[in-house]
């Protein structure tokens, strides 16, 4: 797909810069529209069909599949020459500070390896402070972003149900694509969840049920196996490089170059932005002009572009650039099921993703005042006979040794139910990115430094997840395995979750927020972001699909702008 | 659909044949009853590295046990995973070649339970020779049982083998990640996933639900 060579006669009128999430969004819509887009990738060309370990055994790789400092997420991982750290390209972290920072260099960018968990947020969600007077309003409504939200569904295929609870918004009839039977350990949870009151219904996610029979670029549906973060050589798991990509391509209006990390962008006299500056493999420099810039290279990696573009920083006169960052809160609470015990064999992989979950559930009960934390959280279960790995586990039963501890494996596998917890965090003073003023990377740039804090919004809603997943636990008669440990031991630090957001907040004024409701920098008229930088606030809900939403609504919009010859 | 080929050639059995070749450091056969932790120099060997071809897996360390630890570990296996009616011994399916492809890899978790596996397999000759004047490999099944039983069970460890129960539950971990990966450990444990279907997911088999509801209802809560 990419062409790396003759980019110097295509004269853009857009360079996109990122093949994610939002940056592939922006380049499906805007060539679309019939407008010449270069996207510039810093990773390199990926092809999941060809390169994706789909139904690999974990026998096969080196370790089991173990995760290791080359391949943290295991071998068999989608991620392509990234993980924690990325070769080249360091970041710091503050004194006192804890952060972790998940990339990959590969064209689709981290959409090859995503949880593809696909909820929507809801009323309350764009308008937090108006409700409990935290944090910051969206300059946009649900309302209005309701039909960017089935537009997206529909493209990407999403499964799951219209549950109809409060804050958790259906799609339009007919968007939504037949989620899976669940699997006998979920239907466990739900009956002891909707014993104690709390909701267990099916989850939305990127995956198709259905064949999608698009002419240029046909994605059929999940054949109940292989997990999805190896990549879908099927395209059934969505990701960019299977579908919005190739679809730009087949338009002839777009140009993908990969290899090419973006440093800066290129400004003339009066503050208009001019193209960007981009190194190759090789460490050389090259500078793209187009009419409009739109930065989709990651919240993090935006906010070190536009600090790196000017000497306090580009479209930063409000100087929220690098603040207000955001990850989801995390933690874990397993538990052994005796009921489980011995149970009748069958195939439990289904959809890989989870085919029930917890959506948050009580905000009435934080509207009366009720709760100590503001904001809500979810949880993905799990529990299931799963692929036997390296991390093989009986959840702590194994004992001995000989006849007996097979026997012990027979009768436990499959027997723990796991509760992860996903919850909303509030943006706060302590917790953003800057330049770090002596670290530099391959190509002489300063790097990112990390500060990172949790509040006690953050703390006592762990606290809350994990008292409840306990109660869950114990009314199915089970024994929590998850060690004891405070709420500020058992959250996750900063980053963990690879939800980063709100670096270049979208707001309803300049002098609060770097863009406006469309991802048009306040400062630059030219210049459009469509990644995760732009959110508001960091709903407890997982990030990719509102992302692509607005990257779809706001690409529309500049389209449009640039149809009247605003830009 | 694609018919996606799955080799079922696993790199470390091929590894096997030729690792006897590849001796790193010398057999261990210190005598005493104490643990010891051995001196070991770090491996030096490359990993796989950022961006390994997933496709086509390969195992770029060369093994680094010798004959001697290989057959301690395959004895081990033997005990630990034994063959029964359902399926063969852990050391029938190589499983000591499995623990040196891991102890031999340049990653910091394998490095530390190199340095705890190695210990302990000099522990088990160590222990064994006090009790019976035999290296571990040489001692019979009941006196091997012996030493096992000191260190297996999680209530029954006398101080001064916290170290070696370590060691056996480390090492047992390992051995039942390969062991049940393995498509003889899969079919005793009756994993069936790994294998594409057309059409939507069936779910739950009517016996697996009936089971649930069984269980549901022993709870007091209501069945599906």
């Amino acid at each position: 797909m990419p062409d790396n060579k003759s980019v110097s006669e295509f004269e853009p009128d857009v360079v996109v810069v990122g093949s994610g999430a939002g940056g592939g969004i922006a380049a499906y819509v805007l060539t679309k529209a019939g407008i010449k887009t270069l996207i510039l990738e810093a990773g390199r060309d990926y092809d999941p069909v060809s390169e994706s370990a789909m139904l690999k055994w974990n026998r096969e790789a080196p370790l089991l599949a173990s995760s290791t400092p080359d391949k943290h997420f295991g071998y068999y991982d989608a991620t392509v020459n990234g993980g924690w750290m990325v070769p080249g390209e360091p970041y710091t972290v503050a004194p006192g500070s804890k952060f972790r920072w998940w990339r990959s260099r590969m064209l689709g960018g981290r959409t090859n390896h995503w949880g593809r968990h696909s909820p929507r947020f809801g009323p309350y969600d764009f308008k937090p402070k108006s409700r409990d007077g935290l944090g910051m309003d969206w300059p946009v409504s649900y309302e209005e972003m309701a039909p960017w939200y089935d537009r997206t569904e529909r493209l990407a295929g999403v499964i799951g149900a219209n549950n109809g609870l409060e804050n958790h918004p259906n799609s339009s009839p007919g968007v939504l694509q037949p989620a899976p039977k669940p699997r006998i350990t979920e239907l466990m949870i739900k009956a002891a969840a909707n014993d104690l009151g709390i909701p267990c219904i099916p989850a939305h996610y990127a995956v198709l049920s259905r064949d999608i029979d698009h002419p240029d670029v046909p994605r059929q549906a999940c054949f109940n196996a292989s997990p999805c973060g190896r990549g879908c050589g099927i395209g059934a798991a969505y990701q960019s490089t299977t579908s919005v990509l190739p679809m730009a391509m087949a338009t002839g209006k777009a140009r993908i170059v990969t290899d090419a990390t973006v440093t800066r962008v290129l400004t003339d006299a009066s503050g208009k932005a001019t193209g960007v500056e981009y190194f190759d493999k090789a460490g050389k420099a090259h500078s793209v002009r187009a009419r409009v810039v739109v930065l989709a290279a990651s919240a993090c990696d935006t906010a070190k572009i536009l600090l790196n573009s000017g000497k306090s920083g580009l479209a930063n006169s409000s100087g929220e650039v690098g603040r207000n960052l955001m990850d989801t809160t995390g933690t874990n609470v397993r538990g052994h099921i005796p009921a489980l015990e011995g149970r009748p064999r069958y195939n439990e992989d289904g959809m890989d993703v989870a085919h029930l979950y917890i959506p948050w559930w009580l905000y009435k009960e934080q509207a009366a005042g009720k709760l100590d934390f503001p904001r809500g959280y979810h949880y993905e279960i799990g529990g299931r006979f799963g692929a036997p790995g390296a991390g093989f586990s009986l959840g702590g039963m194994e004992d001995g040794y000989g006849v007996s501890l097979k026997e012990d494996a027979r009768r436990y596998y499959g027997a723990q139910l796991s509760y992860t917890v996903r919850g909303e965090m509030i943006p706060n003073a302590d917790s953003f990115c800057e330049l770090d003023p002596d670290v530099k990377d391959k190509n002489g740039l300063p790097v990112l430094r990390f500060h990172w804090k949790w509040s006690q919004h953050e703390i006592r809603q762990i606290a809350h997840g994990i008292k409840t997943a306990k109660e869950m636990i114990g009314r199915l008669g089970g024994t929590v395995l998850t060690p004891d440990r405070t709420p500020e031991e058992a959250i996750e630090d900063g980053g963990v979750i690879i939800h980063e957001l709100g670096t270049t907040r979208m707001g309803d004024k300049p002098s609060n927020s770097v863009t406006d409701g469309f991802g048009k920098s306040w400062d630059v008229n030219n210049l459009v972001i469509v990644d995760g930088s732009v959110f508001t606030s960091n709903a407890h809900k997982n990030p990719t699909l509102t992302i692509m939403a607005l990257a779809w609504r706001s690409s529309e919009h500049l389209a449009e702008r640039m149809r009247k010859g605003e830009v | 659909m694609a018919e996606i080929s799955r080799r079922v050639t696993l790199s470390w059995i091929a590894a096997a044949s030729s690792s006897l070749a590849v001796t790193g450091c010398d057999s261990q056969s210190t005598s005493g009853g104490l643990w010891k932790d051995l001196p070991l120099e770090p491996i030096q060997a490359k990993g796989y590295g950022l961006d390994a071809k997933l496709t086509e897996p390969t195992v770029p360390w060369p093994l680094t046990l010798d004959p001697v630890q290989r057959e301690t570990l395959r004895i081990a296996a033997d005990l630990m995973l034994p063959a029964d009616s359902h399926s063969p011994s852990a050391g029938t399916l190589h499983l000591d070649a499995f623990i040196d492809e891991w102890v031999s890899a340049p990653y910091p978790v394998q490095q530390k339970d190199r340095d705890l596996i190695l210990s302990g397999l000099a522990w088990l000759d160590a222990e064994s020779a006090q009790r019976f004047k035999l290296d571990f490999r040489k001692a019979g099944d009941a006196q091997r049982r012996q030493v096992f039983d000191a260190i297996a069970f999680k209530k029954n460890i006398k101080p001064g083998y916290e170290k070696p129960a370590e060691f056996f539950a480390r090492l047992r971990t390992l051995m039942m990640s390969g062991f049940y990966s393995m498509p003889e450990g899969m079919a005793d444990i009756g994993y069936m996933g790994n294998t594409p279907s057309v059409g939507p997911y069936p779910g739950p088999t009517q016996e697996a639900l009936a089971h649930l509801n069984a269980g549901l209802t022993k709870l007091g809560l209501k069945p599906v």
